[in-house]
C-alpha cells in the first residue's frame, strides 16, 4: 500500500529562469552606478585630500575625521544644529500632527479643506519655502515684524540675522511643512484601527482621554515609531532650507550645507567626502532600524 | 522586414554621415564656455558670438551658456577634462592664479603681443594678467566699488561736500544720526557686504600692499596691524554708523532703506544702480571711501572679469584668435555702449558716458592699486570663514581676538594644504 501511495518523481530538466534576472538587471546595473559605487567612491574620498584637481587624490588617512572631531568649530555648530533640528523634530510636528489628526478623524464641517490646507505646504518645495518664510521674517516689511510692530512691539528681532534666533527661526519654518505631513500619516494610522476596539473600550466606559490614552495611543505605536524615524532621518538630511535661507550664515550651519560648502566652494573634496561619510554613518543608525522594523512588520502579515 | 531593413539601413548611414559631418565641424571650431547667464549679458555674449561666426564660418564658435553659481562649480571639471573647452570666462586674480598655478591656464603671451594688447590695456589690467614672466589671462571688464549716498539727506543733516577723511566721515555719522537718520544701511545676511568694509578699512588703514599679502596668506592675521584695522571698525560701530541689524537683510533689501530715506549711505559695487528707482537715480551719487592715513597709497575694490584658454583646449590657434576678438577694442567699445561695461582697455571711447560712470571709471583710474575684493583675492575656504569672522565681529567685538585667531588657523591649515 505504502509503496503504492509513493509518487515517482517527475523528472524535470532544472532549468533556471533567467527572465526575472533579465529583468532585475537593468535597475541593479542603474543601482549600482548611482548609488553603491557612488558611496564607495566618496568613503575613498574621505581618505584623501583631494581638491577636484589633482589627477591622483593624495591619500592622508583618517586625518580629514581627525580635523572635524578635534579641531573644526564649524562641524560642532553644525553637529549640535542638526541635534537641535532633530530633537524639535520629533517632538513638536509629532505632537501637533497626532493632534490635528485626533480632531480631523472626527467627521466635521469642511473638515477635508482643513486637512488639504494644513497638508498643501508639502506639496511645495522646499527653496519656495525658505522662500517664502524669509519674507515672513523680513525684518522690517515681514509678516511677523509687522504684526509684532501692530500690538505693540518698538524693536522686534532681525531673526534670520540674529545669531541666537536665526538656526531657530529655519527650524520653524521646517516644522510649518512636517505637521501636515505627520497629520496625514497619522490619518491613515487611525483609519487602520478595528473600530470594535474603540467601541469595546466606550462599553467599559472609558472616558474620552483614557480612550485616547490607553487603545488609540497603543494602537498607533507602529505608525509612531516610523514618523519618528523618518522625522530623525529628515532633520539629518536638513539642507535646502538652510542654504537658501542664510546659507550656513548667522550659525545656521547644519551638516548638509557645510558638507556642500567644504565640497563645491572650497573645493576640498576629500573634506567634504569626510562630512559626508560622517553623516552617512548617523543616519545608518536609524535606516537600519527603521528597515528592521519595516521588515519585520511586512512578516507578520 | 526589407521595410525594416531600409530603415536600419538609412539609419545607419545617417549616423556615420552625420559623425563624420560632426568631425570636420568640430576640426576648426572654438568651445567657448560661458558664465553669462543673466539675461543682458547674455544676450551680449550671444549676438557678438553671432557676429564672430558670421565672420568666421570656417571657424565656428560653440557657445555654451551655463548658470552662473553652476559654472563656479563645474570649471575644475572643465580644466581636467581632455580635451578641456578652449576659451572660458573666469574672474581675475587668485580665482585664476590657483589654475595657473596648477598649469590649467594657457600663457597667452604671444597673443598680447601680437595683438597690442600690451600698451591697449591699462598698466593696472596688465599686471592682473601677469604671473611670472608669462601672461595667462584677459581682462576685460570691471565695476567699482565706493559709499554711495543720497546728497538730499546728506543736505537735511547739514553735512558740507562729500566726507574726505576718516574723521569727516565719523563726523556725518553723528549729524545724520543727530537728525534720526541711521548713516550706513548694510545688507549681510550673505555676508559678503561686510567683506568690503574690512577691503577698505583695511587698505586705508595698513596700506594695500599689506591687504594684498594678508590676501595671498603671506601674512598672519594676529599681525597687530589688523587690530588697527578693527580698532576703526568698533569706531564706526562705536558712533552709531550702522543700522541695527547688519545681518538681517539680504543687500538688495538693504537698498530700500535708502530709497525710504531710512539710512542715507551705502558702501555697495557699482551694480547698485540696477536695484535702485530709476526716477530717484538723481538723488543717487557716491564718494571714495574716505582717506585714513593719508601717507599710505590708494587702493580700490574693482572685481574684473575676463577670459582665458585652458592649457588642455584642443584647438589653441582657434582659440587665440576667438580671444583676440574677446579683448577687441570694437568689441569692447559694444559691451561699454550697450552694457555700461567698463573697460579695461583705454582706446575706448568713453565720452558717452553719464557723468557717474566718468566719475566711477575717475575713481579706479586715479587709485594706486586695484584689489578684486575679499571673496576673489583670497582662497574660497579663507574666505568663508573671514566672511564669518567679520559678522561674528560685527555681532560681538569683544571676540575679535578669538575670530582672528580662528582666521590663523584657517590661513595655517590652507597653506599646510598647499605644500602636501
Amino acid at each position: 500500500m505504502a509503496a503504492a501511495l509513493q509518487i515517482k518523481k517527475p523528472v524535470v530538466r532544472r532549468r533556471i529562469n533567467w527572465t526575472p534576472y533579465l529583468f532585475l538587471l537593468a535597475p541593479l546595473a542603474l543601482y549600482f552606478v548611482w548609488i553603491i559605487a557612488p558611496t564607495f567612491y566618496t568613503i575613498y574620498l574621505s581618505l584623501t585630500n583631494w581638491n577636484g584637481v589633482d589627477p591622483v587624490p593624495g591619500f592622508v588617512g583618517l586625518q580629514n575625521f581627525e580635523r572635524l572631531f578635534t579641531k573644526d568649530r564649524t562641524f560642532s555648530e553644525a553637529l549640535l544644529n542638526n541635534v537641535r533640528w532633530l530633537v524639535v523634530f520629533i517632538t513638536i510636528p509629532t505632537t501637533l500632527g497626532l493632534g490635528l489628526a485626533m480632531i480631523f478623524n472626527n467627521e466635521m464641517r469642511g473638515g477635508r479643506w482643513y486637512k488639504i490646507s494644513f497638508y498643501s505646504p508639502l506639496v511645495m518645495s522646499l527653496p519656495v519655502i525658505g522662500l517664502i518664510w524669509g519674507w515672513v521674517y523680513h525684518p522690517r516689511a515681514g509678516l511677523l515684524n509687522g504684526f509684532l510692530q501692530a500690538i505693540g512691539v518698538s524693536s522686534p528681532p532681525g531673526w534670520l540675522g540674529d545669531r541666537e534666533l536665526a538656526i531657530w527661526a529655519v527650524i520653524i519654518a521646517a516644522v510649518w511643512r512636517q505637521v501636515g505631513y505627520v497629520m496625514v500619516l497619522y490619518l491613515a494610522g487611525l483609519k487602520n484601527i478595528d473600530p470594535s476596539f474603540v467601541d469595546a473600550a466606550r462599553v467599559d466606559g472609558a472616558n474620552r482621554w483614557q480612550l485616547f490614552r490607553h487603545v488609540v495611543l497603543p494602537l498607533l505605536a507602529p505608525v509612531t515609531t516610523i514618523i519618528v524615524v523618518i522625522s530623525i532621518i529628515d532633520s539629518l538630511r536638513a539642507f535646502d532650507l538652510v542654504s537658501i535661507m542664510t546659507r550656513g550664515a548667522q550659525n545656521t550651519q547644519v551638516l548638509a550645507n557645510f558638507m556642500y560648502i567644504e565640497a563645491f566652494n572650497n573645493y576640498r573634496m576629500g573634506y567634504g567626502a569626510a562630512i559626508a561619510v560622517v553623516l552617512f554613518a548617523i543616519s545608518l543608525v536609524f535606516i537600519g532600524f527603521y528597515l528592521s522594523r519595516v521588515i519585520r512588520d511586512e512578516l507578520e502579515y | 522586414m526589407s521595410r525594416n531593413k531600409w530603415f536600419i539601413a538609412v539609419l545607419l548611414i545617417s549616423i556615420a554621415l552625420l559623425s563624420v559631418a560632426s568631425v570636420l565641424a568640430q576640426d576648426n571650431s572654438v568651445a567657448f564656455n560661458s558664465y553669462s547667464s543673466d539675461p543682458v549679458p547674455r544676450a551680449f555674449e550671444e549676438s557678438m558670438v553671432a557676429a564672430w561666426n558670421e565672420a568666421h564660418p570656417d571657424m565656428p564658435v560653440q557657445h555654451s551658456i551655463i548658470n552662473h553659481e553652476d559654472f563656479k562649480q563645474a570649471i575644475r571639471a572643465y580644466l581636467i577634462a581632455e580635451p578641456a573647452p578652449d576659451v572660458l570666462t573666469w574672474f581675475a586674480g587668485n580665482r585664476a592664479r590657483f589654475f595657473i598655478d596648477r598649469g590649467l591656464i594657457m600663457d597667452i603671451s604671444d597673443m598680447w603681443e601680437a595683438e597690442g594688447f600690451d600698451e591697449a590695456y591699462a598698466p593696472g589690467f596688465n599686471a592682473l594678467a601677469t604671473v611670472g614672466e608669462g601672461k595667462y589671462f584677459l581682462p576685460t571688464s570691471y565695476y567699482w566699488w565706493a559709499i554711495y549716498y543720497r546728497p538730499s539727506l546728506f543736505e537735511k543733516a547739514g553735512i558740507e561736500g562729500e566726507p574726505e577723511t576718516f574723521d569727516q566721515l565719523l563726523d556725518a555719522c553723528d549729524k545724520l544720526n543727530a537728525v534720526g537718520i541711521t548713516p550706513f544701511t548694510i545688507g549681510a545676511r550673505f555676508r559678503w557686504p561686510a567683506a568690503a568694509w574690512f577691503d577698505y578699512l583695511n587698505m586705508r588703514t595698513n596700506g594695500p600692499e599689506f591687504h594684498v599679502d594678508l590676501m595671498l596668506l603671506k601674512e598672519s592675521y594676529l599681525d597687530e596691524r589688523l587690530q588697527a584695522t578693527f580698532a576703526n571698525w568698533q569706531k564706526l560701530i562705536d558712533r552709531k554708523c550702522f543700522v541695527e541689524s547688519p545681518a538681517a537683510l539680504d543687500w538688495q533689501e538693504a537698498v530700500d532703506d535708502m530709497v525710504q530715506e531710512r539710512a542715507a549711505m551705502y558702501l555697495m559695487g557699482g551694480f547698485i544702480v540696477d536695484s535702485y528707482p530709476d526716477e530717484m537715480e538723481d538723488d543717487l551719487d557716491f564718494f571714495r571711501f574716505p582717506i585714513i592715513d593719508p601717507a599710505i597709497p590708494v587702493g580700490e575694490d574693482a572685481p574684473t572679469d575676463g577670459y582665458f584658454i585652458a592649457a588642455q583646449a584642443r584647438n589653441p590657434e582657434g582659440a587665440k584668435a576667438f580671444l583676440a576678438y574677446l579683448g577687441s577694442k570694437e568689441y569692447q567699445q559694444a559691451a561699454f555702449e550697450q552694457m555700461g561695461r567698463l573697460p579695461t582697455r583705454t582706446d575706448v571711447d568713453i565720452s558717452g558716458a553719464t557723468p557717474p560712470v566718468q566719475k566711477g571709471i575717475q575713481l579706479i583710474q586715479s587709485a594706486d592699486y586695484i584689489a578684486q575684493f575679499f571673496d576673489r583675492d583670497t582662497t574660497p575656504p579663507m574666505a568663508e570663514v573671514g566672511m564669518d569672522g567679520f559678522m561674528r565681529f560685527w555681532d560681538n567685538p569683544a571676540d575679535i581676538n578669538a575670530i582672528l585667531q580662528d582666521m590663523e588657523n584657517e590661513r595655517l591649515r590652507i597653506l599646510e594644504e598647499e605644500s602636501e
